[in-house]
């Protein structure tokens, strides 16, 4: 299978900090699969072919972990040698668990019906506030190398995005879609 | 002074080269063939003048195939060799095309099939021998190459053709199968919306996103699409199997039965007067705001207030699945750019204002919405052909359902999740559950929900000759590639060991269409259920992992324990092992808790022996680091 050498930043050329440029990010992309992808290899031998497939799945996944933000964020911290699969009891914080458990009660609480519509919009805003701000100290964190610390961020942006996507659900469901 | 250019004598100046490159929509009930001739993309005409082909083969003892309007003419003469909607059939076997048959709207397949092979492709029995979809579908595909052949005046060197963007792999196949048949060089399957998209695209130079709202006869698409400086970027994809024009027709027809007071429609031909009328009115308040309706000696007035309120479920059901695409990228309703219009069915002015009201704007309509497809589908062709400069401009698309595994439990682990721009390579290790396993099966399935029994099976193979080990000591790497037409191989190594085995995905049946939107639908519905037959999938695995660890260890070590706390510890497996057939996840779960209650003892006795054995033979840091 093919390897790349760089890691995903200096793949799409560009400055190797947790708050980059999308804009710039999304250009280089688009600019190296006009190069790379299949559709450019139509008429190629078929190893060149295959070649193609394998670069632009590559960009693909590049991409994909870089222009999202808790993904962007795991891929720095493995990039330092830190394995984010594992969770110890001290990363998680008692304030964190109790938030999260505040939070979780306030989507529990709201009823089942379209009349939390509302109410689960200010939720939603609060927990983007809260993954915004946690964006924010984790790029802090992680310029002054205090890695520790910054894993520590990552898994509660990860509590965070989990909830995100369960108020997502309770909305779609409420909207019945 | 300008200099003049003068060139080798006997050497013409380089013209570039026009290869012969052709977009074909290769629709349900009507076909298109489009290919550039001067500098604009269109779609080409038979002698007769219409661009539109019906779908539609008849087969005749002596004489060849007829295809389009003239098998067509043949449908009400002769039904049993004159196939219809072979498309529905592509990817199928043929009890998947009598459990459609079973649901209200396939009506349409009243062939004779072969019996004698049920599990694999099917085929019609006509006077002309056995015909498989694919067959039908390449003498479709033969037809519309040759018009275009005719009309272009040279050989075609390749084609693109387009699917729905819910075709799963084997109705990909199947598709590029029968191009393959009458000899066309596939250059691309392409997604009928990403087609859509691209007709609009280039002409206007657009920069932003793009809804690609397609209302077929029968089935409903959304796609929304990115186009920045000439790459489109598919970012999500949605949809409705069983909803499309045919479904406005029939509000109207039921309106006209209740306010005619005709009550249960049994008699085939008044069925078919009734939706005649039906579709007349339809037609007709696309440009009036009132229409009267003769039909079976009543007479009554139909307005477009009358079919607003009628239709507002459907329209509301179209509109939702904007609503859901647009979230599952992440976008507002406002930063939509542009909404391309594609199906006959979008021509009426309830969805037109439907979707201006929900978009805050009108939708674009330049394009013949029965053409868009096949124009962008050549220009797509005219670029990969290598007429156009290759910075044009470049497609990225995305695979439509979530690939996965199947692993213990029947639960579903998703390797590429849906909305995954392709190409994509996605690996994943796995590991053995059984001590000294060597062999490992691997179910590749297609779906949404987290249950195998509830996803599309796409195949199985197995990895063999690994050698043997603890559970959980191998390594098993399981790589998905789905490459840039959306057909998927996968592959599984043992990393040890470098044993390899690998299996391109082509399933000999596929997804129906209705199958489709009940996996979706399920997924959404069923989320909640899911999960509890999840934790149940989880609490029986977690449950027969102490059972074998317990008797294992009982095998080795069983002289730790008195006759008693054997007696305990085997009564509590026994239990567990019942609620695991039997009982629901809480129970299995308590029982497991029992179960490490009554050996805990036993565990922490092995543990002194073994921690005793080790630190005698083995250094120090091999049990720290073993131990964390």
């Amino acid at each position: 299978m093919q390897t790349i050498n760089k890691n995903y930043f200096q793949l799409f050329s560009i400055p190797e900090i947790y708050q980059l440029d999308i804009g710039l990010l999304g250009e280089n992309y688009r600019g190296m699969q006009v190069e790379m992808h299949p559709d450019r290899f139509v008429n190629a031998p078929e190893e060149e072919k295959m070649r193609s497939v394998q670069r632009s799945s590559a960009l693909n996944q590049a991409y994909d972990t870089l222009k999202d933000p808790l993904k962007r964020a795991g891929y720095m911290l493995e990039l330092q040698g830190l394995n984010v699969e594992q969770v110890s009891q001290h990363d998680l914080g008692i304030d964190l668990l109790m938030e999260q458990m505040n939070l979780r009660e306030s989507l529990d609480k709201l009823p089942k019906n379209e009349s939390a519509l509302n109410a689960l919009n200010r939720l939603k805003k609060e927990v983007l506030e809260k993954l915004n701000s946690r964006e924010e100290s984790f790029s802090n964190m992680f310029m002054d190398s205090e890695l520790a610390t910054a894993k520590k961020i990552f898994h509660e942006m990860q509590f965070l995005q989990k909830l995100l996507i369960e108020i997502n659900q309770g909305e779609e469901q409420r909207l019945g879609y | 002074m300008a200099l003049l250019q003068i060139s080798e004598p006997g050497s013409k100046p380089e013209k570039p080269l026009h290869r012969l490159a052709v977009g074909i929509d290769l629709g349900t009930t009507n076909s298109l063939v489009a290919a550039s001739r001067t500098s604009v993309v269109e779609t080409l005409a038979d002698d007769s003048g219409s661009h539109l082909l019906p779908s539609v083969v008849h087969y005749s003892a002596e004489l060849e195939p007829l295809v389009g309007q003239r098998a067509l003419d043949k449908l009400a003469i002769d039904p049993a060799n004159t196939i219809i909607s072979a498309k529905r059939m592509l990817g199928k076997n043929l009890l998947d095309i009598q459990a459609d048959r079973d649901t209200n709207k396939a009506t349409t397949f009243l062939y004779q099939f072969n019996r004698d092979n049920s599990d694999s492709i099917p085929q019609i029995l006509t006077v002309a021998g056995l015909k498989s979809p694919v067959q039908i579908s390449a003498d479709i595909l033969g037809t519309l190459s040759s018009r275009a052949e005719s009309v272009l005046g040279g050989k075609l060197e390749g084609v693109v053709i387009t699917v729905p963007a819910y075709f799963n792999d084997a109705q990909r196949q199947q598709t590029k199968e029968a191009a393959n048949m009458v000899g066309l060089n596939v250059l691309r399957l392409l997604n009928e919306p990403t087609a859509a998209a691209v007709a609009y695209g280039l002409d206007t130079n657009d920069q932003g996103k793009i809804i690609i709202f397609d209302l077929g006869g029968g089935t409903f698409d959304v796609s929304l699409l990115s186009l920045q400086r000439g790459v489109f970027e598919v970012l999500s994809t949605g949809g409705d199997t069983n909803l499309g024009g045919d479904d406005f027709d029939r509000v109207i027809m039921d309106w006209i039965c209740a306010e005619a007071g005709l009550g249960e429609i049994t008699d085939s031909k008044l069925f078919a007067r009734l939706r005649n009328a039906a579709i007349a009115a339809k037609h007709s308040l696309t440009d009036m705001d009132v229409v009267e309706i003769n039909c079976e000696n009543w007479q009554g007035v139909f307005n477009r207030a009358k079919f607003i309120e009628l239709s507002a479920d459907l329209v509301n059901r179209t509109i939702n699945t904007c609503r859901r695409v647009i979230r599952d990228a992440s976008v507002s309703v406002d930063e939509i750019d542009n909404i391309v219009l594609v199906g006959g069915a979008t021509r009426m002015p309830v969805i037109q204002e439907a979707v201006a009201e929900f978009f805050g704007k009108r939708a674009l309509t330049e394009i013949d919405p029965d053409k868009v497809v096949a124009i962008g589908a050549g220009i797509q062709a005219d670029v990969l052909i290598g007429n156009k400069s290759a910075k044009d401009f470049l497609l990225l698309d995305v695979n439509p359902l979530s690939l996965g595994i199947e692993t213990m439990g029947e639960l579903v682990e998703k390797i590429i999740p849906r909305n995954t721009t392709i190409p994509v390579a996605r690996a994943q290790e796995f590991t053995t559950f059984k001590d000294n396993q060597t062999v490992m099966s691997l179910h590749v399935v297609q779906g949404e929900r987290e249950l195998v029994s509830d996803c599309r099976s796409l195949a199985r193979f197995e990895l063999r000759e690994i050698p043997p080990m603890v559970a959980g000591a191998a390594k098993i790497r399981v790589s998905f590639q789905v490459d840039a037409d959306g057909l998927l191989s996968v592959s599984a190594e043992e990393l040890s060991t470098g044993i390899i085995a690998e299996i391109q995905v082509k399933p000999s049946f596929g997804l129906s269409a209705d199958a489709i939107e009940e996996m979706l639908q399920s997924s959404q519905e069923n989320a909640k259920s899911d999960m509890e037959a999840r934790s149940k999938g989880e609490a029986r695995l977690e449950a027969q992992q102490l059972i074998e660890a317990i008797a294992s260890a009982i095998e080795v070590d069983g002289g730790l324990l008195n006759e008693k706390e054997s007696l305990l510890i085997k009564t509590a497996i026994e239990e567990l092992r019942r609620a695991k057939t039997e009982g629901g996840s809480v129970e299995i779960r308590d029982l497991t808790e029992e179960l490490n209650r009554v050996s805990g003892n036993f565990a922490a006795r092995r543990m002194n022996l073994h921690i005793g054995t080790a630190l005698r033979g083995e250094s120090i840091d091999v049990i720290e680091s073993s131990s964390d």
